[in-house]
């Protein structure tokens, strides 16, 4: 039987019990199906996983549905903080150098906000990292073991930080004089800020959001590739059976309430600086020397909408296992 | 579903049952086991039917994917009903065997 048939019985099943046993039908299929009453076996199941599901009787098919939404649970919240972190650290940018840093020195109100903000980034990259730890090893010892296609998509992230430190190293080398190249100065001064030293900077700026984006997207597909869902570890020989997926829900949790706690302390903190040194709000206190209030809302609405998707990611993976 | 109700695919569970008594294996390798034990092939819908009831019911249980295949295994739950239901299979061939001699 050729794979469009195989494939075109596959679908008949009802698309809840595609999910948990399409990909391996469809491998059993391509090993046993060699007579017409083969197909019409595969029909009549196909009728009876309807059937099974206008009953109400099958629990296994929402066992797996809890565990696709728990994995887009996942997925939603890494891929809002990464967005976050690309907005936060913008924040940082237009914070270099301006006279936001000396407020903070004196005013203890900004200076507490934004120490909230440093508190709250931190719980949220070690829930980050708690969570996804055990999932990366997972993904990448089966990557190394059996699926080359996500060895691909893993050096994606790996790619994306050499380029990165390369570039980092290129910089550092301009700014103690070991490289000169033309139109570009050692060091820039707010009166003596280069064209070339603005393109240095928004290369270094490109490299790093089109490799954190590029770098999410590896990741995604390759957690979506691999259906696993339960690992063993063996630290200090005992060995420990994990569910990935719900053992990353409360991290996930941890990581969407830090961020919403680092937007709030964010727009707190930004009315606090502007009522303070309304200058500096009409200024061009952005990045490259831009307009600071286009990117003060520009990053304020990134956090917001990257607080809005892992939220919703996260109500997910809690119906999810309510319903479990 | 009560785990030892297996509605229309009863027969099916079983050897599947009987079959992952025997160890894990994968759709292909019961199908093959059970036809080697049994003499009965069982078609691919059929197979999965019954597998969805088996693990919906408690009674086997997936592992990992290997190679696109999955094995599955019997639980602990399904060792019990299966113990239980040949014990009485027994109870039930020795009777009639005992009748049949009287």
């Amino acid at each position: 039987m050729s794979p469009a048939i195989r494939a075109w019985l596959t679908r008949l099943y009802p698309p809840s019990w595609r999910n948990r046993y399409g990909a391996e039908f469809e491998a059993l299929l391509e090993e046993c199906l060699h007579s017409p009453l083969d197909v019409l076996d595969v029909i009549l199941g196909a009728f009876d996983a309807h059937l099974q599901l206008l009953n109400g009787e099958n629990i296994n098919w929402r066992l797996l549905n809890m565990l696709n939404k728990l994995r887009s649970t996942v997925l939603m919240v890494f891929a809002s903080y990464i967005a976050f972190i690309i907005a936060g650290i913008s924040l940082v940018g237009v914070l270099d150098d301006s006279p936001m840093v000396p407020l903070m020195q004196t005013d203890p109100a900004p200076a507490f906000m934004m120490a909230v903000i440093r508190i709250a980034s931190v719980l949220a990259l070690l829930a980050v990292i708690i969570g996804g730890m055990p999932l990366a090893i997972t993904i990448i010892h089966h990557a190394l073991a059996s699926d080359r296609a996500n060895i691909k998509l893993l050096l994606v992230p790996v790619i994306s930080f050499a380029l990165l430190v390369l570039y980092f190293g290129i910089v550092f080398l301009i700014g103690t004089g070991k490289i000169q190249i033309a139109g570009i100065v050692q060091a820039v001064q707010p009166n003596n800020f280069p064209l070339g030293n603005r393109l240095l900077l928004v290369g270094l700026m490109l490299i790093f959001v089109l490799g954190a984006i590029a770098s999410t997207w590896a990741v995604w597909k390759a957690i979506s590739h691999t259906d696993i869902e339960q690992a063993s570890f063996h630290p200090i020989g005992r060995t420990v059976n994990i569910n990935l997926y719900k053992f990353a829900y409360f991290p996930a949790v941890v990581t969407s309430v830090s961020m919403v706690v680092m937007a709030i302390a964010t727009i707190v903190w930004s009315k606090m600086v502007f009522s303070a040194l309304p200058q500096v709000f009409s200024g061009n206190f952005g990045l490259w020397q831009t307009s600071t209030q286009p990117w003060i809302y520009g990053i304020i609405a990134v956090m917001v909408i990257s607080c809005v998707t892992a939220f919703f990611g996260v109500a997910r993976g809690r119906s999810a296992l309510s319903h479990a | 579903m009560a785990s030892n109700d297996l509605g229309r695919f009863s027969d099916p569970g079983l050897l599947i049952l009987a079959s992952l008594a025997g160890g894990a294996k994968h759709g292909y390798a019961i199908m093959e086991d059970i036809e080697a034990t049994s003499g009965v092939h069982q078609g691919p819908g059929t197979l999965y039917g019954a597998i969805s009831r088996l693990e919906g019911g408690g009674l086997i249980e997936a592992l990992p994917v290997d190679e696109r295949r999955r094995p599955y295994r019997l639980t602990q739950q399904g060792a019990s009903f299966l113990r239980q239901y040949l014990a009485s299979m027994q109870r039930f061939i020795s009777i009639g065997f005992e009748r049949l001699e009287a």
